[in-house]
């Protein structure tokens, strides 16, 4: 919860700034010139919205600002007790999915796989079965995906959940080069998760193989037992390790699985197998995994594919797909369009 | 102090006990000259103290300090885990032949097989301990047991090993340590009751006799429980590693059979080091050395043949991540721990000691070639389970990530291999006090041989004898 507690923080100094005009501005409509309406009073509803094809009226998305100022300012008399903070933050961003417009051609293939996400999480979990697909003639090969996931998660040095393997065929001068992004591939059928001694990890509701790092002993069977290598150890180390004094950003906390971990001595996550796990914490926001996002060429696409309509569904179906290792019947949950 | 005695010899000198009592350890088990037990224990000190320094290292660094990568997930301290466990399985699965199938020419060195079984396992539980990312945690495998998992059965397998190992070693002793307990005096006469967990044996010949009857019946019961246990307790290890459909070099129904007969050899070896150089000395040294240096080369003869298998079939079937370990082996990053370690200490040294003329005859050179083997047999380790993290899991994935802690190559690094040596110190120095200590060498009844009462056989003597034993303790019973 800390991430967003600390958004709300830079919310919170936002509205401080606005303190003197606050009466006048933060929630008052610029239409309205009244000019009567204060802090406490109840912003005047919006218009009904004839144009559904805009983005989110103004005083719309101000009423949203000045929502989240008041949660993160009552949220913080209450930051003595993490447990009720947990909560009471988790019921409000459940609600809080945000809003799309409608679609319209030549959009961003993000906003339809978002579109997609959402009518996905109004599912029960059961029912979903979260996909990635990776077009490869799409992939330049920029390594965008590998470092956006190492800043989303907080990763360590030595732990990455989504490697690009590079290959190069041919000879001078008729070279090519091929990429492969490997994130975890959600197996459908895990060979890490019955090697656990400690029932460590398991795969998900909604398909996802996820750890439990208060419950892993470290033993690395999985990491053994994995045939595509998704899986990573953390051994403690520290990106300024060899610096005068730890840097800021080695102590920043993952959300991982919604936990917030950081990393200090040998407290988990350190000494605990870690690997890709979708970005569960975003997904569950409303959010495509961070790797999807970043993809500069597209390349990566996400969604439920137990829904017909969604676009990895459309994807998964074409001639052109394979996945890895499928002899191994691991059944992986990731697929390349080649 | 007088070593190579006969049994006639200790026999003579048993009717002084009596009057020297603490000298009665140095006669039956082992004696040395004394700058070589400073050297030896003192070593052993040393070691022990580097080991106890890793160790703690270790746990305040965690596994930093190793020089595991994420691929190569497992290094030193699972071949070292696995060596001892395989000594243990190897160690109680010889003792078995001696208890439950008959072969009582080696019954002299069946209290130390027992007994080196025992460390042996304690000395496999410390490293796979340490191996753990997070040690303090080990309880889990009980609160949280996935019955899916190998490791996690192997973890009761372990616990109900080390039972039947105990109670079977204690067993065989509990006459002896009983009567140690009441001749000794000081802290020897403590060490000797604590052990003795408060037994007491009968004071004559024919109730002791009945005691270590009713003893060995007990004995051949747990060892008929123990060989299938053992069995999994080492067949199972080897399951650990052989089920990962992952590594091709692993996956193969032989590879648990590869442990087994492997431990086998190295069980064997361990016996013939040990009883080799540190067995008494008596009519029977040589003839038990000799025999169970031969068991020791039909071991390493069928694990030679069991391993010819598993690399031709791979070799010969060329798929790429399976060829690629055996050419890793064979002429690649692990040719030395291969063609060294393995071939040259783990099976020609020992066959070579074992049969040449001039050798064979000898218990120092069968003695040697055990040690050799003992050796060899840690290289023999570290090829099983090294090798097969070396293949990278994806084509490419090796060049991907460019860090340390994804490299393909493994080397153990400074911690491990002083906690690997300074382990087996911490080990090897209360197994050498407790070979000292412990009456491993000592013969049924051996107190009494100066009264030659005719032992109870049947049932219905027995029950005399205890009679009598109940009405007139101090009497000599009459059957």
């Amino acid at each position: 919860m800390e991430k967003y507690a600390r958004q709300r923080e830079v919310w919170d100094r936002m509205a401080d700034a606005f303190q003197p005009t606050e009466s006048q501005t933060s929630v008052e409509p610029l239409a309205d010139r009244s000019g009567k309406a204060g802090v406490g009073t109840q912003p005047t509803p919006p218009k009904a919205q004839a144009t559904p094809i805009n983005l989110v009226g103004r005083r719309e998305a101000l009423q949203h600002m000045t929502q989240n100022v008041l949660a993160g300012l009552t949220l913080a008399l209450w930051s003595s007790q993490p447990r009720a903070v947990e909560a009471a933050a988790s019921e409000l961003e459940a609600l809080e999915l945000p809003e799309l417009p409608p679609p319209q051609p030549g959009e961003d293939v993000l906003m339809r796989m978002m579109r997609d996400l959402q009518r996905a999480l109004a599912k029960p979990k059961e029912q979903r079965h979260w996909v990635m697909v990776i077009d490869l003639r799409k992939c330049v090969g920029c390594h965008a995906c590998t470092i956006a996931c190492v800043t989303e998660n907080a990763l360590p040095p030595g732990v990455l959940y989504r490697p690009v393997m590079e290959e190069e065929v041919g000879t001078y001068p008729h070279v090519a080069r091929r990429f492969l992004p490997r994130p975890c591939l959600q197996c459908g059928n895990p060979p890490c998760v019955p090697v656990c001694p400690v029932h460590a990890t398991w795969k998900g509701a909604d398909g996802i193989v996820v750890i439990d790092y208060d419950a892993c002993i470290g033993c690395r069977y999985c990491i053994t037992a994995c045939p595509y290598g998704a899986r990573s150890f953390d051994f403690g180390e520290h990106h300024s390790d060899n610096a005068p004094h730890r840097a800021e950003y080695d102590m920043v906390a993952s959300p991982e699985y919604g936990q917030f971990r950081q990393r200090q001595g040998q407290q988990s996550p350190v000494g605990n197998a870690r690997k890709c796990h979708f970005c569960k914490h975003r997904i569950e926001k409303g959010m495509l995994p961070q790797c999807v996002t970043t993809c500069i060429g597209r390349a990566t696409f996400f969604g439920d594919a137990n829904d017909s309509a969604n676009l990895v569904s459309e994807l998964i179906a074409s001639p052109n797909v394979m996945r890895l290792k499928e002899e191994l019947g691991t059944e992986p949950s990731a697929y390349y369009l080649v | 102090m007088e070593y190579n005695l006969t049994s006639d010899e200790v026999a003579q000198q048993s009717g002084a006990w009596r009057t020297h009592p603490n000298t009665i350890v140095h006669q039956l088990t082992v004696a040395q000259p004394r700058w070589m037990q400073i050297l030896f224990y003192g070593g052993l000190t040393l070691l022990s103290i580097i080991g106890l320094i890793a160790l703690g290292v270790r746990l305040l660094e965690g596994l930093r300090i190793t020089a595991l990568t994420s691929p190569m997930g497992w290094g030193m301290w699972v071949a070292v885990y696995i060596y001892f466990i395989g000594l243990s399985a190897g160690s109680f699965l010889l003792s078995t032949l001696i208890y439950v199938f008959g072969m009582e020419q080696y019954e002299k060195a069946g209290r130390m097989a027992l007994l080196s079984a025992l460390f042996a396992l304690m000395a496999g539980m410390l490293f796979v301990w340490i191996d753990l990312g997070h040690p303090w945690r080990f309880w889990h495998v009980f609160t949280r047991w996935n019955y899916t998992s190998v490791l996690a059965w192997e973890v009761i397998a372990y616990g109900f090993y080390i039972t039947v190992l105990a109670s079977e070693l204690w067993l065989l002793m509990r006459c002896d340590l009983a009567d140690l307990a009441l001749r000794t005096t000081g802290w020897r006469q403590i060490f000797y009751r604590v052990v003795s967990l408060g037994f007491r044996c009968p004071q004559n010949q024919n109730q002791y006799q009945y005691c270590h009857t009713q003893s060995m019946q007990r004995v051949k019961t747990l060892g008929m429980i123990g060989v299938p246990v053992a069995i999994i307790v080492h067949g199972g290890t080897g399951s650990i590693f052989a089920v990962v459909l992952a590594k091709p070099y692993w996956y193969s129904g032989l590879f648990p059979i590869i442990f087994l007969v492997s431990a086998l050899a190295s069980g064997a070896a361990l016996m013939t080091f040990l009883y080799g150089f540190f067995g008494r000395k008596d009519e029977d040294h040589f003839a038990i050395t000799r025999g169970l240096a031969n068991l020791m080369i039909l071991f390493i003869g069928i694990d030679l043949i069991l391993i010819t298998a598993e690399f031709l079939v791979g070799l010969y079937g060329n798929i790429p991540e399976h060829r690629e370990v055996y050419h890793a082996l064979l002429f690649g990053q692990f040719r030395y721990t291969f063609w060294v370690g393995q071939m040259l200490f783990g099976i020609l040294i020992p066959i070579l000691l074992v049969t040449l003329p001039r050798m064979r005859h000898n218990t120092f050179w069968l003695g040697l070639g055990g040690l050799s083997a003992v050796i060899g047999i840690v290289a023999v380790r570290f090829n099983l389970v090294v090798p097969a993290y070396i293949v990278p899991m994806l084509p490419g994935l090796d060049h991907a990530i460019n860090e340390a802690r994804w490299a393909h190559s493994y080397f153990p690094s400074f911690w491990e291999l002083a906690s690997s040596i300074g382990g087996v110190a911490l080990v090897v120095l209360p197994f050498s006090i407790a070979f000292r200590l412990l009456p491993l060498f000592h013969e049924i009844g051996e107190q009494f041989k100066e009264t030659a009462d005719p032992m109870p056989v049947t049932p219905e003597q027995s029950r005399v004898v205890d009679q009598q034993f109940q009405q007139d303790p101090g009497g000599v019973p009459n059957v």
